[in-house]
């Protein structure tokens, strides 16, 4: 071993060595849809999860602070248009 | 940032010049070009003067024989190094160690 190799890259950072600050990502969080269209539904039980309000609540259905959709009565799940281009989801007694 | 750490027995060369991508890098380039022929003169003069530890991490050089020719061409190595820092500041470090 006495002479040593001529490397003129042994100080250049080798292919594939090269690190990022990224690849990190939260878990999903599955949201949408929990009662589909006709679904029968009891009182409490949740309908939609969501993001801010993608779907509004309609009738017998109330809202909590993260915009979760839930049923206030036992009864049938209803998709319905709200306005122009908004949703809405209702639940009607069966 | 290839970081030079000096005493007047031991050199430690680390890290990476990352001037550019690997095969272009001419900071590292002059680097290794210094670093390398500085050794190998040394050793044709005297094989006992220096040993050298190559770990891919690290490039050591222990100075076991301060004779004439090792200390200036060590100086002479040091000097170029220095000469390298005050163009490419951002790639390259020299600091006296313990």
């Amino acid at each position: 071993m006495l002479f040593i190799k001529l490397d003129i890259q042994r100080f250049a950072h080798k292919k594939g060595q090269s690190s990022t600050d990224n690849g990190r990502d939260s878990r999903g969080r599955r949201l949408g849809a929990k009662l589909s269209d006709g679904q029968v539904c009891s009182a409490g039980s949740i309908i939609y999860r969501q993001r801010g309000t993608k779907i509004y609540p309609g009738t017998n259905v109330g809202m909590g602070k993260d915009h979760t959709l839930f049923s206030k009565i036992d009864g049938v799940v209803k998709y319905e248009r709200l306005g122009r281009d908004k949703k809405k989801v209702s639940v009607y007694e069966a | 940032m290839i970081k030079v750490i000096y005493t007047k027995e031991k050199i430690i060369i680390s890290g990476h010049a990352n001037y550019e991508s690997y095969g272009n890098d001419i900071v590292c380039a002059s680097v290794s070009s210094i670093v390398y022929t500085t050794i190998n003169a040394i050793l044709n003069f005297n094989a006992k003067a220096i040993k050298y530890i190559d770990n891919n991490d690290t490039l050591e050089i222990n100075i076991l024989n301060q004779d004439k020719t090792t200390k200036t061409l060590i100086t002479n190595m040091l000097d170029l190094l220095n000469d390298l820092e005050k163009q490419y500041p951002e790639n390259i470090k020299l600091s006296k160690g313990e």
